[in-house]
């Protein structure tokens, strides 16, 4: 198997706080892996250090083997590797279908002399690029919502069309930030389906920070804990449940002494009573 | 229990009667009656008394103004005549009340000598006279009161009455049914789509653009050509400030170097270099560009307000640059540049009224061209991102930095264009036509006019420097007006008169594929 995305010792601090410690983290081509943990771990920094949002202050990303720390934004999305956020962040003033044409601006040349002469390349990229947005859109399940403002769309509309956008660049990697976040059951359900088909159909890598247990566990290839931007486990879906270090992370130390000190009385209760 | 109608007919009429005052201590009251007059067709003179019964119907326009809106449909009452009534009443009389004692105020200080006009220098004697209808000072307060008071209650009931009448209602509603079903009919949308009524439509339009600046003389082409070349600013500015989401303050920058750079090329005075027209022209155009770009290389990287301020500085700068003794040996100081050249083509030189109107109007159509082909293309739509979340265009693969230094030069070099008209226009250029209010004024037509759409910037260059030329009696008040109208639109219409909208691009991809499949 090929690695897709490997970061080696990756460290972020916002001045005296440690965000992302030391995080070493491989994902293989084609495989769902899920980034967990207690609120502030550091899930959303890794994420924002992957996708070139913040420079690591050490330790090195390599995406297909070639390192990609310290470059722009816009040059790691045009590499192939998409996102969306923790709350939609979508071009509301426009509508769904430009949002996702915008999600193609990579894949496209044409500058604004083309637009002014209205040249060949602009008017044959244009039609391409309304083509592959109304082919998209069918894909996530809004055909006939295009021309609304994104702003007006539904909240699972929103997410989906947020993924639509982030599929336009046609991405190798793609990095969900809690795509379930807000999510009734039966939702949720056909966001887990959908995210499953993106790495059968489409042979998308795909990383995911997700707070629904079930989602994680349900759909994870590999599991990676991290807590005060430390990795405490990793691992299948199984291992991570039984790992002592996770449950102390989510639940506190002290869970099971008091574990331990029930066990111990009910043992001394019935020693007592026999 | 006080009613709501009383309460709020109190309200409408204590700020009528604010208004109404103030309009009085900076002798607005003057200038109202005059527009007035005007629309009448009767024109008034500064020195001449203003005409009483055009400051009466003044008056009653606020009154019925006030009445109006005291009595509009309330929202949880039941909408009564007597409610209407009671509400007009307390409009009209409680302006009529606030304005009667001012006009009583006055009227007794000026019987005992002593002259407002110390202190507020707008308060003639004529203007306290006519407020009081040239009455005695009792009389006229009781005038005043009772004419805003009879005119709040005439349009209170006059409004109630429109509403509810059903037989008016259901007119009014079958006239305007059968008026958009004949918009919307077959008939009528076969005319609109039909390509040669379009041709048509356009060859009326061209005749009626060749044949106006030669019928209705110089003073309007000088209006108007001042219109266009704001037209072409605001086209400019929308560009950066409007689609990329940049403010730009000191827009009038890129205009001073473009009319600099035009001026210095081809005036006999100081350089002697005397470039033909063209030439001087796109070099005028790529000096104000390349400036954009020069500005923007060292702060388009940083985030939020730092280009309005650095272009703030810019402006004030290049004036007060150009002003300096410093710089008098190359461009003249603050006597300006004359005798700037004209437009000639194959040798012959065109520099009338009608011939630069043509130019301009010309100007207008080629940046208006340029700019609706920009604003859904590739580049406008990375523009928009841009506005809207700089941070997720970034993450969808667009060079910010490239993308508003693009947009920054292009605006500039938009303004370059307008600063080469109005310098060859002139034939004349000086610090004095490059202050800040320039900038201000391109930002106020582009915010009134509807920020981010072509229609709306030509809505507000006509709103903004067509509309005081043909009011000339506000002239002392445009920058009173200006502030007013901006605050009215924050609250009334937030996106300006003609707000942007976004092209269905899904709908025509789809009738157009349906289209071939047929």
């Amino acid at each position: 198997m090929t690695v897709c995305i490997e970061t080696k010792n990756v460290s972020k601090f916002f001045g005296g706080l440690t965000a992302v410690n030391e995080v070493n983290l491989i994902v293989e081509e084609q495989s769902i892996a899920s980034i967990i943990g207690p609120n502030g771990a550091g899930k959303t920094t890794l994420f924002n250090c992957i996708s070139g949002y913040y420079v690591p202050e050490g330790g090195e990303i390599l995406f297909y083997g070639a390192p990609i720390h310290g470059q722009p934004t816009y040059q790691v999305a045009a590499l192939g590797i998409a996102r969306t956020y923790q709350n939609i962040r979508l071009f509301g003033q426009m509508t769904a279908i430009e949002n996702v044409m915008v999600g193609q601006y990579p894949r496209f040349k044409a500058g604004w002399v083309d637009a002014i002469l209205a040249t060949r390349r602009e008017r044959n990229e244009e039609k391409q690029a309304i083509q592959e947005g109304r082919r998209l859109l069918k894909f996530v399940g809004l055909e006939g919502l295009g021309d609304q403002l994104a702003l007006n769309l539904p909240y699972g509309a929103q997410r989906r069309l947020e993924i639509a956008r982030a599929l336009a660049n046609k991405p190798r990697l793609l990095l969900l930030d809690e795509p379930t976040a807000g999510m009734n059951p039966q939702e949720t359900d056909q966001m887990t389906h959908f995210i499953r088909s993106l790495r059968d159909e489409l042979g998308i890598t795909i990383l995911l920070i997700e707070h629904d247990m079930r989602v994680v566990m349900d759909i994870s290839d590999q599991i990676t804990v991290l807590d005060y931007g430390t990795k405490i486990a990793e691992g299948q879906a199984k291992e991570i449940q039984s790992n002592q270090r996770v449950i102390e992370a989510y639940l506190g130390p002290d869970v099971t002494s008091l574990t331990e000190k029930y066990q111990l009385r009910k043992k001394q209760r019935h020693d007592a009573k026999s | 229990m006080r009613s709501s109608a009383v309460d709020k007919g109190l309200r409408v009429g204590v700020i009528f009667g604010i208004i109404i005052v103030t309009m009085f201590l900076i002798g607005f009251t003057v200038t109202g009656a005059g527009l007035v007059g005007k629309i009448f067709g009767v024109s008034s003179s500064y020195s001449a008394p203003p005409s009483l019964i055009f400051f009466s119907i003044f008056m009653v326009l606020l009154g019925v103004w006030a009445g109006a809106s005291a009595a509009a449909r309330p929202l949880t009452e039941e909408d009564s005549l007597r409610r209407a009534l009671t509400a007009g009443f307390m409009a009209g009389a409680s302006a009529g009340f606030i304005s009667a004692i001012v006009g009583l105020i006055f009227g007794t200080l000026a019987g005992k000598g002593i002259d407002p006009r110390t202190y507020l220098p707008s308060v003639s004697p004529d203007s306290i006279r006519t407020f009081l209808f040239n009455q005695p000072v009792p009389l006229g307060s009781l005038l005043m009161f009772g004419l805003l008071t009879v005119s709040g209650v005439g349009a209170a009931f006059v409004s109630h009455f429109l509403r509810n009448n059903n037989a008016l209602k259901t007119g009014l509603h079958n006239t305007s049914a059968a008026a958009w079903n004949l918009i919307g009919s077959e008939r009528v949308s076969r005319v609109t789509k039909n390509p040669y009524a379009r041709y048509a439509a356009l060859l009326v339009f061209a005749a009626i653009l060749i044949i106006l600046p030669r019928t209705w003389g110089g003073y309007w082409n000088y209006v108007f050509g001042t219109v266009g070349i704001y037209i072409i600013l605001g086209l400019g500015l929308n560009i950066i400030t409007g689609w990329a989401g940049q403010l730009v303050i000191g827009y009038v920058a890129f205009f001073a170097v473009g009319a600099y750079t035009f001026a210095l090329l081809t005036a006999p005075e100081p350089h002697n270099l005397v470039l033909n027209f063209w030439v001087a022209l796109v070099l005028g155009v790529l000096a104000a560009g390349i400036s954009g770009l020069l500005i923007g290389l060292p702060i388009l990287n940083l985030r939020g307000d730092y280009l309005a301020i650095v272009t703030l500085g810019l402006a004030e700068i290049i004036r007060i640059l150009l002003k300096s003794d410093l710089m008098t040996a190359y461009t003249n100081g603050p006597r300006g540049i004359r005798d700037i050249g004209g437009p000639t083509l194959l040798g012959q030189s065109f520099i009338s009224d009608v011939d630069f109107m043509y130019l301009i109007i010309l100007a207008v159509l080629v940046v208006t061209f340029i700019a609706t082909r920009l604003q859904n293309s590739r580049t406008g739509k990375a523009w928009y991102a841009i506005n809207l979340d700089e941070t997720v265009a970034r993450a969808t693969g667009i060079n910010a930095f490239v993308s508003k230094l693009l947009a920054l030069s292009l605006s500039a070099a938009i303004a370059g264009f307008a600063g080469v008209l109005f310098a060859s226009r002139n034939q004349f250029t000086g610090p004095d036509d490059h202050v800040l209010m320039v900038s201000i004024n391109v930002i106020c037509l582009v915010i009134v006019g509807g920020i981010g759409n072509i229609p709306g910037i030509f809505l507000g260059a006509f709103a903004l420097k067509g509309l005081p030329e043909i009011l000339r009696e506000t002239e002392s008040y445009r920058l009173l007006i200006f502030g007013v109208l901006l605050v009215l639109m924050m609250r009334l219409r937030p996106e300006g008169f003609l707000p942007a909208k976004r092209p269905a691009l899904e709908k025509s991809a789809a009738s157009k594929a349906v289209g071939e499949e047929v």
